[in-house]
């Protein structure tokens, strides 16, 4: 009958047990009733009954699963807590793995893939800048090769602002991300950090104050000298007090009254940083001082803003895109008009905004961290599938175990569905607590990872982050549970009746699956164990990176004579007279200084043209200069390879002189003998010639990675320091450099105590930043490489130990029959090492795939690198075997007759 | 699993399908249906059970040891073997004694608080 058949789908709601034991009785209660209506000729009777049968199928059938599930958990709480030690070692691997994914996902999702978080309406948010970059340039062109510009000028801010067609809103914010002295009121100086933003950001954020008010567009002109300071600020340097509006914040030589407190989870228009304060941009002159960056004089630009804007309603990134562009270009034209000419007129004006979506705000560290997360995220996965592997290894052990009870439970008329559905309850009930276990873990691994790479963000669970956990617990349980699961069910009723009798040569089925599983788990840690060892390998190589000259014993110590108010004449007094103090220090072996230091970050390039050179290119016209003083080169402990350094004689009035590196005579001179020859910059209309009287060895001082670029040093001879106000001395020690630096700081103090020292460090200090991220990318592969084959062993470990306890009696025969203790050892390493071969078959070509990952991150080895796999390999092998020492040693002890009477 | 060492105050207040179950098997074995037809007559087709709340609430029920399924079918006259027949067990006669003692008291408490007319 169709209405049988009808009804009995909708049986298929209830759990199949339910289902079996009551179904054919519901379909005959259900049919008679129906029967009866009809009848009766109860049409509307009928009609009831099919709706209440809906409507169980809605409300009995869930409460009928629900019952199921309430069942299974209980017993599936009842055999944990019968087993605790399996039931800790398994949540505790699920924490460790499920965590560290959770951490670094939520890492990778908010440093590179979240929006902005407390920003109103995200999505809306565009960028005309480049979002990825930050710092500052100086000079007339500053357009990429491609023509678009990464900054913009405060002027170009403004015209955007005031030039309202296409975007409802703009505001900028210095991309640059600053750190200050500040002190509250008349107390002690600290450290503070923040940015300079124009009056609109937090209206264009659609950010409101938790207390107080913040800027208006009013605060882009004119004195305002206030702060807003961030909610985490507020709670920790302020204990969240109310009162801690119109507080005084003593900045330089300025005073900042703090008018409002942003809203918590607030932390601005650039991801992975933690701003305290906010402070308007007209107050740049007094909390940035030196140049001005809020007035350009034609043709230099000062570029060093983002700009931020909402699309007004209708219009598109193309549309805006532009709109914007013909406005700027004009801009240019009228800026430039002064120096463009026919062949320049390209140069000048080819710039260009480009227009992005900006949900996800700023960021330097999105395309710094983008690739080392990548990797780590693939990393933590394949550390998560290891511990799958393992738990699935002990469950299948304790599997095997319980095969009594399964097999009890099957010839009661259990069905298997019925079982594996009991036994994936367990796995999930395990695999939960191990999620939960994991988010405490997520918070502290994100923790320690956060100090490690230097980010500023908290762990939060926010939605994306929260789907991720209860995925990978899901995925953990379904992982390691369907495969003990099933294999408990395929076996026969009868089997481990029969199973008993023949213990005296094993299961070999089941112990395949578990010999499979260490495998594999020996094959995945391989190329954590690789991946660590090339990042670790490239840290050592970047640490140990020949400069070109001693990276010890080398202190870099930079002033401000800006600040101080020092106009040329005094300042180069005042930096010879410093120098000549320094030098007279016992400890101090030579000192010089120059514009950029080492590693401070900053680069000049010049439009040169070199005597009897042609160039190809726009590349080719341009090197990098630095000006520096007397005996530099001696300072710096760089050779001299042709000619002479600079000397105290270059003095102003003597003729103009440069010395090249080995990598600008290369290019530039091409085998040909520099001395004597000329170069000349060009800047604007104005040209500077000087006479090559020197080469000197190429010199690290910008990056460690990138090759030498050409680059020429000129004497700091008025006029060639105009822009030279914070000079960075170089002051190399004939020992231990800390106590000279103590000395350094009383001469500067003596000479003017009103002069700023920016920075004061040793060279080991200066490096340090360099290699931070590498130094944290290669420490946590180490620690996952170390977690990986940890849990590895411990596979191996619990295989071997419960084969061997399995073939206790043919072992124990095999030693009454004479063998030697040292043939079962080799017994059991045999079949480790086929074990650890079918792992390393698996695991190099997984190797050889992931080494393409971290290509990007390595220096000075190759992916592929021989001597790392060979490493990697050979710690594999000996954990792998001493892993499976143990229990082959055991082995070989047993008593013959101890072990055949407890068969 | 019968839970007999359960104190029958323990389950009430019982559900209404479960205390009109009790009430149908009191006087006689009943299969499946002919409970559902006995709630509906003695209630004047105001109670009607469905399968499904009829064999959800017996599945209980006989987890709790309030009813038993008998072997063999009570009627000699019956030729459907397919039938299940449910018996009220000691058990279940005292937690549905327990159930009217209950509604006795909360009746009496009413009626002496004038909420509703009576002795």
């Amino acid at each position: 009958m169709r209405s049988n058949a009808l009804y009995r789908a909708l049986l298929y709601c209830y759990p199949a047990a339910f289902r079996h034991e009551y179904g054919s009785q519901m379909v005959l209660a259900f049919s008679e009733e129906l029967e009866h209506a009809r009848q009766t000729k109860d049409r509307a009777g009928a009609a009831s009954m099919w709706f209440r049968a809906a409507l169980d199928a809605l409300t009995v059938a869930p409460k009928e699963h629900f019952h199921v599930i309430l069942q299974d958990l209980r017993y599936a709480f009842r055999t944990m807590a019968a087993s605790p030690s399996f039931t800790a070692v398994a949540v505790l691997s699920l924490a460790l793995g499920i965590g560290a994914n959770t951490a670094i996902f939520s890492l990778w999702n908010s440093a590179i893939h979240a929006s902005l978080p407390g920003v109103d309406k995200p999505e809306q948010l565009v960028i005309l800048s480049d979002p990825d970059d930050q710092g500052m340039w100086t000079g007339r062109l500053s357009a990429r090769e491609d023509g678009d510009r990464p900054f913009f000028t405060y002027a170009e801010f403004q015209q955007f602002r005031d030039n309202g067609n296409v975007l409802s809103a703009v505001m900028a914010t210095e991309s640059n991300f600053d750190s200050w002295q500040v002190r509250v009121g008349d107390g002690e100086w600290e450290q503070a950090r923040g940015r300079l933003v124009s009056g609109g950001f937090f209206q264009v954020l659609g950010v409101s104050p938790v207390l107080g008010h913040v800027f208006t567009a009013a605060d882009d002109s004119g004195d305002a000298p206030y702060a807003v300071i961030s909610y985490s600020y507020w709670q920790r340097r302020f204990g969240g007090r109310p009162d801690v509006l119109g507080k005084a914040l003593g900045m330089r030589k300025t005073t900042l009254t703090i008018i409002g407190i942003a809203p918590r989870g607030f932390f601005g228009e650039t991801s992975g940083e933690q701003p305290d304060m906010w402070i308007p941009l007209s107050m740049q002159p007094s909390v940035l001082p030196g140049v001005d960056r809020l007035h350009d004089k034609s043709p230099k630009k000062v570029m060093w803003l983002h700009v931020f804007g909402r699309l007004k309603p209708g219009v598109t990134l193309a549309q805006a895109e532009a709109q914007m562009n013909s406005a700027f270009e004009a801009g240019l034209e009228s800026f430039y008009s002064g120096v463009l000419t026919a062949e320049n007129r390209a140069d000048y004006l080819d710039q260009h905004i480009r227009v992005r979506p900006a949900a996800r705000g700023a960021s330097s560290v999105r395309t710094r961290f983008s690739q080392p997360l990548s990797a780590l995220l693939a990393a933590v996965g394949v550390l998560l599938l290891i511990a799958c592997a393992n738990l699935a290894n002990l469950l299948l052990a304790r599997g095997a175990a319980r095969r009594s009870e399964i097999a009890l439970r099957l010839s009661l008329g259990a069905s298997r569905g019925r079982i594996i559905r009991q036994m994936l309850t367990e796995s999930l009930a395990l695999a939960i607590m191990g999620g939960l276990a994991g988010l405490a873990t997520a918070y502290l691994i994100h923790a320690a990872l956060v100090r490690l790479m230097d980010f500023q963000m908290s762990f939060s669970l926010d939605p994306m982050v929260a789907a991720f956990a209860v995925a990978a617990t899901l995925g953990s349980a379904l992982l390691f549970g369907v495969l003990p699961a099933w294999q408990v069910t395929t076996m026969d009723a009868g089997e481990p009746l029969k199973e008993h009798s023949r213990s005296a040569t094993g299961s070999i089925g089941r112990m395949g699956w578990g010999r499979f599983l260490v495998s594999l788990q020996l094959g995945l840690s391989l190329p954590l164990l690789v991946g660590a060892g090339l990042l670790a390998r490239t840290l050592y190589n970047l640490q140990r990176v020949d400069l070109g000259y001693p990276a010890e014993r080398l202190l870099l110590v930079r002033i401000d004579t800006r600040e101080a108010g020092y106009n040329a004449v005094r300042r180069d007094t005042l930096i010879r007279d410093l120098l000549e103090q320094f030098r007279r220090i016992p400890a101090v072996r030579s000192a010089s200084f120059s514009n950029l230091g080492v590693f401070s970050g900053g680069n000049s390039t010049l439009d040169i043209q070199v005597e009897g050179y042609v160039p190809n290119g726009d590349k080719d016209r341009k090197s990098s200069m630095d000006v520096v003083g007397p005996d530099y080169f001696s300072a710096l402990g760089v050779p001299i390879v042709l000619g002479r350094g600079i000397l105290e004689s270059d003095r102003p009035g003597a003729p103009g002189i440069c010395v090249v590196n080995a990598a600008f005579a290369k290019q530039f001179f091409e085998g040909r003998n520099p001395i004597g020859r000329s170069i000349t910059s060009v800047e604007d209309n104005a040209r500077m010639t000087c006479q090559v009287v020197g080469v000197a060895n190429n010199a690290r001082t910008q990056n460690l990675r990138r090759d030498v670029k050409p680059r020429y040093y000129l004497p700091a001879v008025p006029p060639f320091d105009v822009e030279f106000k914070s000079p960075i001395f170089l002051i190399r020690t004939a020992t231990d450099s800390a106590p000279v630096l103590a000395v350094v700081r009383q001469i500067i103090q003596r000479a003017d105590a009103s002069l700023p020292i920016i920075s004061a460090n040793s060279i080991e200090e200066q490096m340090t930043p360099l290699t931070a991220q590498d130094r944290a990318v290669a420490q946590i592969a180490v620690a996952f490489g170390t977690v990986a084959l940890t849990l590895a062993a411990i596979g191996l470990y619990g295989v071997l130990s419960y084969g061997i306890a399995r073939r206790k009696s043919e072992i124990a025969i095999r030693i009454a029959l004479g063998a030697r203790p040292a043939r079962v050892i080799a017994m059991v390493l045999r079949e480790t090492t086929r074990m650890v071969i079918a792992g390393l078959a698996l695991g190099a070509g997984l190797a050889y795939a992931a080494s393409r990952i971290v290509t990007s991150q390595l220096f000075g080895v190759t992916p592929q690198d021989p001597l790392t796999l060979a490493l990697a390999i050979g710690i594999l092998v000996a954990v792998a075997l001493s892993a499976a020492y143990f229990p082959a040693h055991r082995a070989s002890k047993l008593d013959p007759m101890v072990a055949l009477r407890s068969e | 699993m019968p839970m007999h060492d359960t104190e029958p105050d323990a389950l009430l207040p019982l559900p209404t399908a479960v205390f009109h179950i009790l009430i149908a098997l009191a006087d006689r074995d009943r299969h499946g249906y002919s409970i559902m037809q006995d709630v509906a007559a003695r209630t004047g087709g105001k109670v009607r059970l469905s399968a499904g709340t009829l064999y959800s609430s017996i599945r209980r029920m006989l987890e709790q040891g309030l009813v038993e399924e008998l072997a063999d079918s009570p009627d000699p006259a019956s030729t459907d073997e397919r039938r299940r027949y449910y018996r009220l067990s000691r058990f279940g006669k005292r937690v549905a004694g327990a159930e009217v003692e209950r509604l006795n008291t909360l009746l009496q408490q009413a009626r002496e608080t004038g909420l509703v007319p009576g002795a």
